[in-house]
């Protein structure tokens, strides 16, 4: 027992230190977090609709690349118009590049003209750490069960280039159109591209 | 100059670069921002026949970096495209061995300070001496402090082709770091390396002559979606070395082989050692 102990605490002062990361085909974590407009936001209030995760950070070229061409206000709106729900994340801590207050969010929104269905201030982390959120963007989709169906990338050629993304498979549209359908989510991950999640310290 | 018919494709090649500027607007204007970015040559002149050394010279300001071809948990690897005269061919970039660097707890693999990205070119054995070849390159790169600035520059080299009698000479202001980009180099090694793939493990078993010590040793893996981007863990094991790494969240279709760098600082600057590792789900000692 002793040992067993011992053991059991080697293996942990070995390991790195580490965030479960969510598994595609498992529950989704659940989270509180405040909304740019001081309103709380758990994925558990949305049960019985798919949910998109989206980690944003407005001075991230990847962020621009797909802000600047549309890319993802158009995939917001579609999939409003859908009844999907659309959470975008910021994680940038308090001094980080990409920081947002309430006020800052909605000035952000209001120039790019943001369609998310309500934006997320993580300052703490604690949303990214439970995904384990690594690059602006990252794109989580939980279905009605609030089981995970993609994780990953939002589309599939790794740039800033606005050019690319005609000829991106765009996974997230494609995730959001195979569970409409009933489908299998046929990419269900992918490596997501895009500057690191600006967390604190 | 204006007599060779080359000149044209350079002219084509520089307007291609300005129009590709203007309609990228979230490049950085020029290189000056946070890395310099120049198309070096190891000889003043080519040889036909020959494989030579060209090189991007990358020269950071102090926190900044640029990326390996594995760019970590984030980041972008440089990208080049080449413009040659016929018949010369450019291989892939050699990459040198990278840096770890930790952001707040995520990982990249890349370049600070001053580094070379090495690319040999060939030469056709029916160059004519005496003409010039232009050689022109579309650097993309992103370089990132926490924030990140994507860069690109289209770069030009007029290199005359040497005859037999007066073979290419080294350009003295590029000795230094040609000597340097060797160095970086990751240097092949005779080991055997297994793999074996356990539960959400990827442990790669190392055998062979003068295999480092453990102490200070780091691994990095080429090929992404493969292993997590944390520090493995590493030690010896009798006559191996053990790298054990966490399998990546994104791990998909495992491929063939996968390229293992390692490296290991040294009072003489740091130490780099390639390995190439068959993939195998079981272990195969």
């Amino acid at each position: 027992m002793t040992l067993r102990i011992t053991l059991i605490a080697a293996a942990l002062a070995f390991a790195v230190p580490a965030v479960a990361a969510p598994v595609v085909g498992k529950a989704a974590p659940d989270f509180s977090v405040t909304d740019a407009n001081g309103k709380t936001q758990s994925l558990s209030a949305y049960k019985g609709k798919t949910v998109v995760l989206e980690w944003n950070n407005p001075e991230c070229p990847f962020v621009g690349k797909h802000y600047g061409a549309k890319n993802m206000q158009e995939q917001q709106a579609a999939a409003a118009s859908q009844g999907v729900v659309w959470l975008t994340v910021n994680s940038a801590a308090t001094g980080k590049q990409g920081h947002l207050d309430g006020a800052g969010a909605n000035a952000y929104l209001a120039k790019v003209g943001g369609k998310e269905t309500a934006y997320l201030l993580d300052g703490d982390g604690k949303v990214g750490h439970a995904y384990d959120a690594k690059t602006t963007p990252h794109m989580y989709v939980i279905d009605k069960d609030g089981v995970l169906r993609y994780m990953g990338g939002i589309d599939s050629i790794a740039s800033t280039d606005k050019e690319d993304i005609p000829k991106a498979t765009q996974y997230v549209r494609q995730a959001l159109a195979e569970i409409k359908d009933g489908k299998a989510v046929s990419v269900p991950t992918s490596e997501p591209y895009g500057c690191s999640v600006k967390y604190g310290s | 100059m204006t007599r060779n018919p080359r000149a044209r494709s350079f002219a084509f090649a520089t307007i291609a670069g300005l129009i590709g500027a203007i309609a990228a607007p979230l490049y950085a204007a020029d290189d000056g921002d946070h890395v310099s970015v120049e198309l070096i040559s190891e000889h003043t002149a080519l040889a036909p026949g020959q494989s030579q050394q060209l090189g991007i010279l990358l020269r950071h300001e102090p926190h900044w970096h640029t990326y390996w071809i594995n760019p970590g948990d984030s980041g972008l690897p440089t990208t080049l495209a080449w413009t040659l005269p016929p018949g010369v061919k450019a291989q892939e970039i050699a990459w040198p061995m990278p840096k770890r660097f930790d952001v707040g707890g995520l990982y990249n693999f890349g370049y600070d300070g001053e580094a070379v990205l090495p690319v040999a070119v060939s030469v056709p054995a029916d160059a004519a001496p005496g003409s010039k070849a232009h050689i022109a390159v579309d650097a993309k790169w992103l370089v990132c402090r926490e924030e990140c600035i994507p860069g690109r520059k289209t770069m030009t080299l007029d290199l005359p082709v040497a005859p037999p009698t007066d073979p290419p000479k080294p350009d003295g202001r590029w000795t230094m770091q040609f000597s340097r980009a060797r160095l970086a180099e990751p240097q092949a090694t005779a080991w055997k390396a297994t793999n074996a793939a356990d539960g959400d493990r990827i442990v790669v078993t190392l055998r062979g002559p003068s295999l480092p010590a453990a102490d200070g040793l780091d691994a990095f893996v080429a090929e992404r979606k493969l292993v997590d981007n944390k520090p493995p863990r590493i030690k010896h094991e009798g006559d191996a070395l053990i790298v054990d790494f966490a399998k990546s969240e994104y791990f998909g279709t495992p491929p063939e082989s996968f390229d293992l760098v390692l490296t290991q600082p040294s009072a003489a600057g740091v130490r780099g050692w390639r390995v190439q590792v068959p993939f195998a789900a079981k272990a195969a000692p």
